[in-house]
């Protein structure tokens, strides 16, 4: 039997005897399993990525090889896909920092061979886990190695990873017979010419044809998000069967969902922020059985996502380019006749969007400071590193990485993970940062004329994607001259005006202490010396007023008087504590004395409040947002903080400008109880997000 | 970093890359090297061929036995493993070379023959390798008069452009080699352990990024320090030089008597030890057994180093030439 017939029989132990290999499938295996050479191959989502290298897999595993290694950003493979990769005997296995309670068990089957292929992220390839832990366990022999989102490879792709320049040098410095296939969903001319000169000219293309055939795209544009809210609150009955709503920040998924399960709708909010109260894997299951009609999701909910039966994918707010738009819409309508991808476009999208361009890339100066204060020391944790360069973690972290694949930077381990410079030179690399962002702006204008382009969608992205053969579909609101209809009745709107109003965030009042902190002492804080539930104006780092608390803290050193005005409306309209607060006191800092004392007194200006510092620190707690865990949380702050002088009796508004653990405002609350205050109302500017327990 | 194909087939045969301890198939010896590398010379093939291979070619053209052939193949199977440390080490400076590159020392493949070190992993100029200059050798713990030998040492490298070649560990080594760089001059290290710590310091980093200083290993980068590899590392120290000083030896135990009567025996390059009134016990015998002597303090002018020790280096030197071998 040849090869070919031989994978056929394979193909259909996987899919199904009827089944026959898409055209590009067989040339894809050939070339890496048979003839270990290199393959991109792209292709829309659903065509059947995965089989292929499954299937090549197969034929390189009864050759005797390693295990495959598939790098990708995915965090695992989809449930189904593994099934089906186990009809043929094949078994994937991830590692991921997730999931360091199977590492053991992974070590286990790849040291006896039963794992046939190990998804793992680009990052841990220059993890020194994988290097001395994993590799060994297969004595280093990799069989093929599969590059998922070969797009990144390019910075004209559309989404940038600069790890994946670290997969082209391994790439590069391959010893021939080492097959390599990527794949991609999304890649235009320019970007496959660039991979391609990248992975090596002998590189065989497979391109197939990007169209759905069952896909109805419709623009509408609603300025206000009320609107919004309330079109979707009319029209999402209409469908039948389930489908995405997309967003663009954390806050409105939550936002939205909160709306549509107010309406009676069963949404749920799917994003990649906190893991305590996000269950992705389970939420992902309920909607792959259509447990749950609308997953309200960011991009998080991405790649290899993979359910056949959605009905619609509407976008609340509008994607950066045509290709993001086109992979998440393209979700829809996989295995049914009529699906729907509705843009709509509000008038807060370019902001968000040029925020996300804008900090795409940490500031020169951040780069700078983290390797100036390297040069003098043998090596220094993240921590150690963010006391001496001003910025934020994340984006601290965002330019370590940068430096990392820059070579200027290394990692090592020695009971937390350290940073040292290396001896390699570094120059900013202007060119890149300013043709990447340029790539972006480009693309935003792009999909602004998406927006209000009259003449066929679905063709309009084929072309922004180079698709070889775009013709108009016949099947888009444009081509058949109806749509869904932007009005909305006026009601609707004003409850989604309220609604928006109303949705707060609310900052936990602490009922007790944390376990570890006083063995002796009673755990739980008397209900007289708690915190009232308190607000938080926004989420840090989110779009808009988030983005200003980060640069009102880190950058300016003061807070915009826009912020002032937005807590003092949410405080009188919207919270309306009661009893009313008679005084304004503020957490105090020694690291930035005056931030929160003037923004704690120019609030209690508007309100018409005295303000009283009566906290003061009595040395300074490192930043709570390093502290690992609540014990250590609550006892950083507990010696820190002291009440001085007399204090009011009145109810007390309790201001600080990022709320993250909690702690610090449940032991300021408690110690001004202790002193005779009366009910403390915590607010704060912003609600640190993504927090790991 | 691009890598020949030469060099990937040697790493992957001679290098532990990949590879758990113990494990099934261990990499080739220098010695199982050598022995392959003449066959493959007389079969006319390179080192890069052999990925070119299935085992079948393998056993007829290397009339190599089944396992032999077995092991090589499972060796080389290593590829993907090799490319992701070649990267991670060149993303934190590190580089390396074999014996099959055009650039590798010729002083290690002229002086060591087919005793040089198939692999080198290196940070810094390459080109400092085996440019004239003057190697310093000696224990951890000094007398003063050791000391100011050493600086002074160092000092007339740096400022004469001569480089300093040291085993790049504390003590003389490092005195000699500061020294050399504070005086502007250039220094080597060839190193027994860690290479990767070692360019975490912060000195050695800022001299490694000016072009000013080499270090090398022929170990793992990541290799702790044993007593076994800092022996079998000394000759590389002697034979990248014009001439060595013994700073301070031990009697008849030690690194540096091993290798100061390794390096007179073999005879590739002069060498001195430092004579003076408190001098250790094995410098007097190192000077018995053939070794010159070196004053302290020393009676000339800085600069005169590398004259005066040429006026007093005995001339009798090995030079056999006979052909390489990868």
């Amino acid at each position: 039997m040849d090869s070919k017939t031989h994978t056929l029989h394979l193909l259909h132990r996987m899919i199904g005897k009827d089944k026959d290999f898409r055209p590009g499938q067989w040339e894809a295996i050939e070339a890496v399993a048979i003839r270990k050479q290199r393959a991109l191959v792209v292709q829309r989502t659903g065509w059947g990525k995965s089989l292929v290298y499954f299937l090549a897999t197969k034929l390189l595993r009864e050759q005797g090889a390693g295990p495959t290694i598939l790098i990708s950003p995915l965090l695992s493979l989809m449930r189904n896909q593994i099934e089906t990769a186990e009809k043929i005997g094949i078994r994937a296995l991830t590692i991921n920092s997730a999931n360091r309670d199977q590492w053991d068990a992974v070590e286990e089957s790849l040291a006896s061979d039963a794992c046939d292929l190990m998804l793992i992220s680009p990052e841990r390839l220059n993890n020194r886990y994988f290097l001395e832990g994993v590799l060994p366990q297969i004595s280093g022999r990799i069989g093929l190695f599969v590059v998922d989102e070969a797009h990144c490879i390019s910075d004209w792709g559309h989404d940038f990873r600069p790890d994946y320049r670290r997969i082209v040098r391994i790439i590069q410095m391959l010893p021939r017979g080492v097959p390599v296939l990527g794949t991609t969903a999304t890649a235009n001319d320019r970007v496959i010419a660039d991979v391609q000169a990248q992975m090596g000219t002998e590189l065989t293309v497979l391109r197939g044809p990007l169209v759905r055939d069952s896909l109805r795209l419709q623009n509408l544009r609603l300025p206000k998000q009320s609107e919004r809210l309330a079109w979707l609150a009319r029209n999402l009955p209409k469908f039948k069967g389930s489908g995405i709503v997309y967003c663009l920040t954390v806050a409105d998924t939550e936002r939205v969902a909160g709306w549509l399960k107010m309406k009676g709708l069963s949404a749920e909010a799917y994003h990649a922020g906190d893991d305590e109260t996000i269950d992705r894997a389970e939420l992902e299951r309920a909607f792959l059985n259509n447990e749950i009609k609308v997953l309200v999701a960011t991009v998080a909910l991405g790649m290899g996502f993979d359910k056949p039966d959605i009905d619609f994918v509407i976008h609340f707010q509008r994607p950066g380019s045509a290709v993001a738009y086109y992979q998440q819409v393209g979700r829809a309508g996989r295995a049914v006749d009529r699906s729907y991808g509705i843009l709509l476009c509000g008038a807060e999208d370019d902001d968000i969007q040029n925020y996300f361009i804008e900090s795409a890339f940490p500031n020169i100066d951040v780069f700078r400071g983290i390797l100036r204060a390297l040069e003098g020391r043998e090596a220094m944790s993240i921590y150690e590193i963010l006391a001496e360069v001003n910025t934020s973690l994340s984006m601290a972290m965002k330019a370590l990485g940068l430096l990392e694949v820059d070579g200027a930077v290394g990692r090592t381990y020695s009971g937390r993970t350290l940073y040292f410079r290396t001896p390699n030179r570094w120059n900013p690399d202007r060119e890149r940062i300013d043709r990447v962002i340029g790539l972006r702006k480009l693309e935003l204008v792009q999909m602004q004329t998406y927006v209000d382009y009259s003449g066929c969608l679905m063709q309009f992205l084929l072309k922004a994607l180079d698709d070889p053969n775009p013709v108009p579909c016949g099947r888009c609101a444009n081509c058949q001259g109806k749509g869904f209809s932007t009005s909305v009745p006026p009601e609707l709107v004003i409850e989604a005006e309220n609604y928006l109003k109303s949705a707060q965030i609310f900052i936990r009042s602490y009922r007790q202490w944390p376990s570890s902190l006083f063995p002796a002492q009673k755990r739980t804080i008397p209900v007289e010396l708690r915190n009232a539930p308190g607000r938080s104006l926004c989420y840090y780092g989110d779009a808009g007023w988030g983005e200003w608390v980060r640069s009102g803290k880190y950058v300016d050193g003061q807070f915009r008087a826009e912020l002032v005005d937005a807590s003092v409306r949410l405080i009188e309209a919207v919270w309306q504590p009661d009893p009313w607060p008679a005084w304004v006191c503020a957490i105090p800092s020694k690291r930035h004395p005056v931030l929160v004392p003037r923004l704690a007194s120019s609030i209690a200006q508007k309100l018409g409040l005295p303000f009283i510092p009566a906290l003061r620190r009595v040395r300074d707690a490192d930043e709570q947002k390093l502290m690992q865990n609540s014990a250590m949380q609550s006892r950083n702050v507990m010696n820190t903080l002291a009440v001085d002088g007399p204090i009011p009796d009145g109810p007390v508004l309790l201001v600080d400008d990022i709320v993250d653990s909690g702690w610090t405002l449940t032991v300021a609350g408690y110690l001004l109880r202790q002193n005779g205050s009366g009910i403390v109302y915590p607010f704060a500017l912003a609600q640190a997000t993504g927090r790991k327990s | 970093m691009i890598i020949s194909a030469d060099s990937q087939a040697i790493l992957l045969l001679c290098s532990h890359v990949g590879l758990p301890s113990p494990s099934e198939h261990s990499p080739l010896s220098l010695r199982e090297w050598n022995v392959l590398a003449r066959k493959l010379q007389s079969a006319s093939l390179r080192p890069g061929d052999l990925l070119n291979f299935k085992t079948a070619e393998l056993t007829e053209l290397l009339a190599a036995s089944d396992g032999e052939s077995e092991r090589i193949m499972f060796l080389l199977q290593r590829g993907g493993s090799l490319a992701i440390e070649l990267e991670r080490l060149e993303s934190i400076g590190i580089s390396v070379t074999t014996r099959a590159e055009p650039d590798y020392p010729a002083r290690y493949r002229d002086r060591l023959k087919e005793s040089a070190p198939v692999i080198l992993f290196y940070s810094g100029e390459k080109a400092l390798l085996g440019q004239p200059g003057i190697a310093v050798v000696g224990s951890r713990h000094l007398d003063e008069a050791g000391k100011d030998c050493a600086q002074f040492v160092g000092n007339a490298c740096g400022m004469s452009g001569l480089v300093l070649y040291s085993g790049g560990a504390k003590g003389v080594d490092s005195l000699s080699m500061t020294a050399a760089l504070d005086a502007r001059g250039t220094a080597v290290g060839i190193l027994a352990d860690s290479l990767e710590r070692a360019i975490r310091n912060p000195e050695s980093r800022a001299a490694i990024s000016r072009g000013d200083l080499c270090l090398a290993t022929p170990y793992s980068p990541s290799a702790p320090f044993t007593v076994g590899t800092a022996m079998a590392r000394n000759k590389l120290i002697y034979t990248l030089a014009d001439f060595a000083i013994v700073v301070a030896s031990d009697a008849g135990k030690g690194g540096t008597w091993a290798g100061a009567t390794e390096a007179l025996k073999a005879k590739w390059i002069p060498v001195f030890a430092l004579d003076h009134a408190k001098m250790p016990q094995g410098n007097g015998l190192l000077i018995e057994k053939g070794a010159a002597r070196f004053p302290h303090p020393f009676p000339e002018r800085p600069l005169r180093l590398k004259a005066w020790l040429e006026e007093h280096s005995a001339t009798d030197q090995a030079s056999p030439l006979q052909p390489r071998l990868f």
